[in-house]
């Protein structure tokens, strides 16, 4: 045993604050920051809204009236391609809404009380980033309750239980939902810290309109949400196919078959859509719910779970450094 | 007394609460506080008197290690702001300008995040808590959400968590903004009771009523200490001033203090028109 009295090895007690720590982190502050955030987004009912919303709009609502046009990218139907894509603007909005309101926190809020008390800065950014990216797997989780409904094949009537059924069975698989979740977690992470790094250098706020046209919609734009970077789309569909061979094909997960015409973005646009770190995120989730990539895996991976931890950090000097240079 | 005979007469020793020594910050070419030198002793009511933008508030945020000085040092209870801010924010409490209150919390949940903040064990906190409330006559709200309260019980319940981790330095950002006689005279009894324990306070203020209750009143102007002692020696000092206001405005000149408004008054004011989302 140690002179740690007793406690395990890289566990202290502040003698200042009396504030356990383990490895530099106060477990206690990062908990109550979380919460914080947790109680917060559940008081605001707009938030969930609004989540529904943008899902019926893009998912329902384009996902169906584009895909009537765009019948099927690489045997994928539009709604099923555009599924992650919505996923991902909803977390996109999750963790910037919850990043930004610091700016207000910091000039009229709890944070100038978190900022002169003995708590450690880090503590208090990691419960901000948890609870950021906590948010954003329920806000994310909106369009996730859609999965079955883009798999119910064109033509089938969506009130039919057993076509309903048919449909959970087919796209719905435990591990691929905890995936997703993973994956939304660490987007969750990514997002509130690079919010959180915008937010400590905006020295004012004239409301959110100014992030969601600046920030949040090009990133959404430009990550391959909406439309394909390269492959196969177009095509015939099922509509030669006898009806036999149709369900022959649906039971090992083909819902669309034919041949189209091969993409190819403008060279500008392919540029700025690699040069995006949510196009990796996104072709992520799109791996993990639909097994479809049109990325490396190695750079979907690396993008997705190495960067976070990388913004964390910038994310908790931005914060320390916010108020001692104001 | 000049100055810096005040600073030469009163060396550091562990009677001052509050040392500040050629305390300075600049931001780029502006200058917000310029060799700033005072103490304010163990169990002393201080206030830093100045107009609009003179640099109360950036003097104030250097002590308590929200900014760090740009030139010379201070230290609150022996601590230096910017070696051992740990230290000094473990001893200090604070009233900012503004509610620092989380509005969609209720008052209990706002009081239990300073708690854990300040290390208050986990068995101590529903009780201090409680205490809090209490103290701040706002037991019967503790449950509400405080952006139902009014700015009287937000002050309360800010003075309350100010003092629930038995700070020694109590700081006070203009506290009675804002209030009515009711609540300005509530919040004083607050204070004198707490200097009864033997708290040290410093305020923030351009009233001069409150100023004259003090001790001792610094006043700053254009970012620099231009006068400090007790009321009655101020007014003393300059021929032909009654009251503490004429030897104010004898020091500070009678001309407007427009300034443009700071980026903190452009969040507040753009929250007063109903700003979204973030409350």
């Amino acid at each position: 045993m140690t002179n740690t009295g007793g406690v395990l090895p890289g566990r202290a007690t502040s003698e200042a604050t009396g504030l356990s720590t383990i490895f530099g982190i106060a477990p206690a502050v990062v908990y109550v920051m979380w919460r914080r955030e947790m109680v917060r987004y559940l008081r605001d009912r707009s938030q969930l809204w609004g989540g529904l919303s943008r899902t019926l709009l893009w998912l329902v609502v384009l996902g169906f009236g584009l895909g009537a046009a765009l019948r099927e990218i690489e045997g994928y139907t539009y709604g099923q391609y555009i599924l992650p894509g919505v996923i991902t603007l909803n977390v996109l909005f999750a963790s910037l809404q919850c990043a930004i309101a610091l700016v207000w926190d910091r000039e009229v809020g709890l944070l100038r009380e978190v900022m002169v008390s003995p708590a450690p800065i880090l503590s208090v950014t990691l419960g901000k980033l948890l609870g950021g990216a906590s948010i954003s797997v329920i806000q994310g989780t909106i369009p996730l309750l859609f999965l079955p409904i883009v798999f119910i094949p064109p033509g089938a009537s969506p009130f039919d239980p057993g076509v309903l059924v048919t449909a959970f069975q087919v796209s719905v698989d435990a591990v691929a939902i905890l995936q997703a979740w993973v994956v939304m977690f660490f987007m969750g992470i990514f997002m509130t810290a690079l919010g959180v790094i915008i937010a400590s250098r905006l020295k004012t706020y004239e409301g959110f309109g100014a992030i969601s046209n600046g920030v949040i919609q090009p990133l959404y734009f430009l990550s391959g949400s909406i439309f394909p970077l390269r492959g196969v789309i177009g095509g015939v569909g099922f509509m030669e196919i006898p009806e036999a061979i149709r369900d022959e094909l649906r039971r090992i997960g083909i819902f669309a078959i034919g041949g189209g015409w091969v993409v190819q973005l403008p060279t500008w646009l392919q540029a700025i859509v690699y040069s995006n770190p949510v196009t990796y995120q996104l072709d992520m989730l799109r791996f993990v719910l639909l097994d479809f990539e049109q990325m490396p895996l190695t750079a979907d991976l690396l993008v997705t779970f190495a960067l976070p931890p990388v913004a964390a950090v910038i994310a908790a000097w931005s914060m320390a450094n916010m108020l001692k240079s104001k | 007394m000049s100055l810096a005979a005040e600073t030469a007469a009163k060396p550091a020793t562990s009677a001052h609460a509050i040392e500040a020594v050629s305390l300075g910050r600049r931001y780029g070419d502006v200058v917000a506080a310029e060799s700033v030198s005072f103490s304010v002793a163990k169990g002393e009511f201080f206030a830093l008197l100045g107009p609009n933008g003179a640099g109360k508030t950036t003097v104030m945020h250097m002590l308590t290690t929200l900014v760090q000085p740009t030139s010379g040092s201070a230290s609150v209870m022996g601590h230096d702001v910017v070696r051992d801010a740990e230290k000094v924010r473990r001893q200090l409490g604070m009233v900012f300008q503004d509610p620092a209150l989380d509005e969609r919390l209720t008052a209990k949940e706002n009081l239990d995040i300073h708690a854990v903040l300040y290390g208050i064990p986990r068995a101590q906190r529903a009780p201090a808590v409680q205490q809090a409330l209490t103290w701040a006559s706002l037991a019967e709200v503790g449950q509400r959400r405080v952006r139902a309260f009014s700015g009287g019980m937000k002050r309360r319940l800010e003075l309350s968590r100010a003092i629930m981790h038995g700070p020694r330095v109590l700081f006070l950002d203009e506290p009675t903004i804002g209030l009515d006689p009711q609540g300005r005279r509530h919040l004083w009894e607050r204070i004198a009771a707490l200097r009864e324990d033997g708290m040290t306070v410093l305020m923030t203020t351009h009233y001069m009523p409150e100023a004259e209750a003090c001790d001792r009143v610094g006043i700053i102007d254009k970012g620099k200490l231009v006068e400090i002692g007790a009321p009655r020696e101020i007014i003393a000092k300059h021929p032909g001033a009654k009251t503490l206001e004429d030897a104010f405005l004898k020091l500070t000149g009678r001309a407007f203090r427009d300034e443009e408004a700071t980026a903190h008054e452009l969040v507040v004011n753009f929250g007063k028109r109903g700003g979204e989302h973030t409350r």
